[in-house]
């Protein structure tokens, strides 16, 4: 028998080892929906269960990671609206159906979710949070604003989310917030955002960011716990602002002509060719009040496509500001990611922390990423790393930002800790 | 913006980009995808030749000459008649790296190259020889379980090739015999891969299967210098597999079956020129002494292509690099006679590997082999020669990735190889 032993092969892998300098025994996760597992335009449990602190938690096991709580959800549906998912979607004007994001239609299975959960379930090591901002961390009674800080909460009448995410008792965390000081902003388009109860349309006061995120990171590193800070991605470079394409509209010469017919009156500054045309959008800032769109600027995932295709948006009449930015409001967005992801960088270099550029992944992920066979880019749905709203991810792609954050710690604290197979998590799902 | 609600305009049904826009897939088959293997050479062509280490250019030792230097042929007195097959298990483990827990092991198989061959002198002391050779020179296989880690690279994949060889020889003094043989190849091929397309959490597939024929030819010069010594040195062209009219079946969910049609593929491989030496050394009346030296032009595997008759946005034909570098095989052997029927046989090779780092793929995880073999021939008369053999491959462990797929790993592979064959002399 120890011949034909000797036969197999027996290599194993590595031990892995936390190195030196880190406790992953409680392991707390601060962020926002990006740290919650929302995907798809809302938060459903099997997301939840797939984010990336519950992956980087399943890794943190191998090097004396501790039990990691989530304040999950009863059901898949989504909470509180249904999320999205592929199907076959026929609009009014379409002479046949299409491969879209429509909302799920299953089992309303998330019915109750508003009740808190503390006590049963927390506390909870997942602190992510959807919708909250850095400098919504020193709200007192921010669970009242919030209803997914109202579930989790220890006492969401009365407490600041920075304290709430010291409950658990972190001796390491992960921290990734900021995305919501600018992302309100960009998705409801920019300065003709509609006003919102606390102003979470607007992007926040680097000021204010910046004493936020002060005491969010103090208030974690109070007790000696190291982590890893993540800074923000530009929002213009994810699949919600690129992929309706700014010279998406193609037309045949008679339609060309047929439009410039009805704009010749008004002095020419919007001309129609044959084959591919920029849209016509709407501008405050400009005499007209709307003009073509120009390279640079974006037309918004979110903008209704039935009202492009039955109603003439973009040609007829102009694309709604809110469903654009232009380049004054991208210059904006793009002074303020850097603004916080600067205030980040400092931060993470004071208190010696490891920190992920994700800004800079993120760009990487832009042309095209390859894991263990299967390719990852930015694009929306083929792209496979983000999910079907164009803002989060999808399983995989969490598990690259995973991956992420263990060649960080791996790098810092000398650790092996094993880097995680994003192929067994899901993609996109197609009919 | 009232002016524009007045304003007879037909609505403008052109705007194909936004219908589309959840379409552009692009091309989701990584030109990574499909390969057929590595170091497929299998060198496994007579008993005799593999019990002392694959020697066998420069000692004819019976009609598996043929294969191994044609110009051997005419050196035997008479025909020869010969057949073996083995059974070849190889087991490969991967491992995940730099660390984890993660192992996968290749399912096991026993595949059973074979070998026959008949010819000699066309009548007795005929310097003139005749004769064929049906053999697996090429071959390849591993499978593992369909949801590992590298699923994406490869799942199954299965190389075969069975050559046909007619050959002829002659024998022009007591030294010197040239000899050359015309090849006729044939091969099959089966790739299966999982699709990173995903409908319910499972993966699509993509299945390749092809009839390859290539043609090349075999030569060799024998000498015998004299009763105790003799060279040999043989020459076996590459060999361009063409296969022609493959059938690709791709399974992905029923949204894209659009975008992967099912068609056929064409694909070229070109199998290795090898350049053989060999010197063969009777020490004793009993001990026999070989060693030889194969050089194996590898490179003529630059890049493997796959040409589908149908294209679609999704589905584009794909060129891989493979690199593959040339290399060297030294191989040492001896026999020993026991007595009048017994002869033991023994040898030891080193083969380089041709694959280079950033090119180490699970479909062939390829390493420097070092191998160790023996066996035995049994005569109970003198025309029949009943002979077993027994190879054990070493391959030392080897970390690397496919930088293509961007898959890495560990991987050890061990190969346990038996094999059986009678040659009979009239």
């Amino acid at each position: 028998m120890a011949f034909v032993a000797s036969c197999k092969p027996n290599i194993e892998p590595e031990k892995p080892s936390k190195g030196d300098g880190a406790d992953f025994s409680s392991y707390v996760a601060v962020g926002n929906s990006l740290t919650a597992g929302y995907a798809d335009g809302s938060l459903y449990r099997s997301g939840q269960e797939n984010s990336y602190p519950a992956i980087l938690a399943e890794q943190f096991k191998t090097v004396g990671g501790g039990i990691f709580r989530q304040p999950l959800l009863p059901g898949e549906y989504g909470y509180p609206s249904a999320k999205l998912v592929l199907g076959m979607h026929q609009g009014l004007c379409d002479s046949a159906a299409s491969l879209s994001p429509i909302p799920y239609t299953g089992a309303l299975d998330t019915v109750g979710s508003s009740t808190n959960i503390f006590n049963s379930s927390g506390p909870f090591n997942n602190m992510g949070i959807p919708g909250i901002r850095c400098i919504d961390f020193v709200i007192p009674g921010y669970g009242f604003l919030n209803p997914y800080a109202k579930r989790m909460f220890v006492s969401p009448t009365g407490s600041r989310p920075v304290d709430e995410v010291m409950v658990a008792k972190p001796t390491f965390f992960t921290l990734w917030i900021g995305s919501n000081d600018v992302l309100g902003y960009a998705t409801s388009g920019g300065e003709q955002a509609p006003a919102t109860l606390g102003g979470t349309n607007k992007i926040s006061d680097v000021d204010q960011f910046n004493a936020a995120y002060d005491s969010v990171l103090s208030n974690l590193r109070r007790s000696g716990a190291q982590g890893v800070l993540l800074n923000i991605p530009d929002v213009t470079s994810i699949p919600f602002s690129t992929t309706i394409p700014a010279k998406g509209l193609t037309l045949t010469k008679n339609d060309a002509n047929l439009l410039n017919n009805a704009y010749n009156a008004l002095g020419g500054f919007i001309r129609f060719n044959e084959g591919a045309n920029y849209f016509i959008i709407e501008d405050s800032t400009v005499p007209t009040k709307f003009r073509h769109i120009k390279d640079g600027e974006y037309i918004l995932l979110s903008t209704p496509q039935d009202s492009i295709k039955c109603k003439g948006w973009g040609t007829k009449k102009p694309i709604p500001g809110r469903y654009v930015l232009t380049a004054d409001e991208v210059a904006k967005i793009k002074t303020a990611t850097a603004a916080f992801n600067n205030i980040i960088y400092l931060m993470a270099r004071r208190e010696n922390l490891a920190m992920v550029d994700m800004n800079a992944y993120l760009k990487t992920l832009q042309t095209g990423i390859i894991f263990n066979g299967a390719s990852f880019n930015a694009s929306f749905v083929s792209g496979g790393a983000f999910s079907l709203d164009g803002v989060h991810l999808t399983q995989r792609g969490y598990a690259l930002v995973a991956n992420q954050i263990i060649m960080a710690i791996n790098n810092k604290y000398k650790a092996t800790i094993p880097m995680v197979d994003v192929n067994k998590y899901k993609g996109i799902q197609f009919p | 913006m009232a002016i524009f609600n007045s304003q007879p305009i037909t609505i403008i049904t052109n705007q194909s980009c936004m219908k589309k826009q959840f379409l552009l897939m692009g091309s989701l088959l990584l030109s990574t995808a499909m390969a057929y293997g590595a170091a497929f050479q299998l060198n496994l062509q007579g008993v005799r030749q593999l019990a002392q280490g694959g020697t066998g250019t420069a000692v004819p030792w019976d009609a598996s000459t043929i294969f191994y230097n044609p110009g051997g042929l005419s050196a035997l007195k008479n025909v020869n008649a010969y057949g073996s097959v083995q059974f070849l298990s190889a087991n490969t483990r991967y491992a995940e790296t730099p660390a984890g827990s993660y192992t996968a092991d290749s399912k096991a198989k026993t595949y059973t190259p074979f070998n026959f061959y008949v010819g000699g002198p066309v009548r007795y002391k005929s310097k003139l020889s005749l004769g064929l050779g049906v053999y697996t020179p090429f071959g390849t296989g591993i499978k593992w379980d369909d949801n590992w880690r590298g699923r994406y690279v490869i799942q199954d994949i299965q190389l075969q090739s069975i050559f046909f060889q007619p050959t002829v020889s002659y024998r022009f003094n007591d030294v010197i015999s040239v000899g050359a043989g015309f090849v006729i190849a044939t091969g099959n091929v089966k790739i299966q891969k999982a699709i990173p397309l995903q409908s319910n959490g499972q993966d699509g597939m993509a299945e390749l299967k092809g009839n390859a024929m290539g043609y090349g030819y075999n030569i060799g010069v024998h000498l015998r210098a004299n009763d105790n010594i003799q060279f040999g040195i043989s020459y076996r062209s590459g060999v361009k597999m063409k296969v022609k009219n493959g059938a690709a079946t791709f399974t992905v969910p029923s949204a894209l079956a659009s975008n992967f049609p099912y068609t056929s593929f064409k694909s070229d491989i070109n199998l290795p020129q090898v350049v053989s030496v060999g010197i063969g050394v009777k020490v004793t009346e009993r001990l026999g002494l070989q060693a030889d030296a194969n050089f194996v032009g590898w490179s003529s595997y630059d890049s493997l292509i796959f040409d589908y008759e149908k294209n679609t946005s999704a589905l584009l034909d794909t060129r891989s690099p493979r690199r593959y570098k040339n290399t060297v095989i030294l191989r040492v052997g001896g026999n020993y006679a026991i007595g009048n029927k017994w002869t033991a046989m023994l040898g030891a090779a080193y083969d380089q590997s041709p694959v280079r780092d950033g090119y180490l793929s699970p479909d062939l995880p390829d390493n420097n082999h070092i191998m160790a073999t023996g066996g035995f021939v049994f005569k109970p008369n003198k025309k029949l020669a009943i002979m077993g053999v027994l190879e054990y491959v070493f391959t030392p462990v080897r970390e690397g990735s496919l930088d293509e797929a961007q898959f890495s790993g560990r991987y050890q592979t061990k190969i346990f190889n038996p094999g059986i064959g009678l040659n009979y002399e009239f």
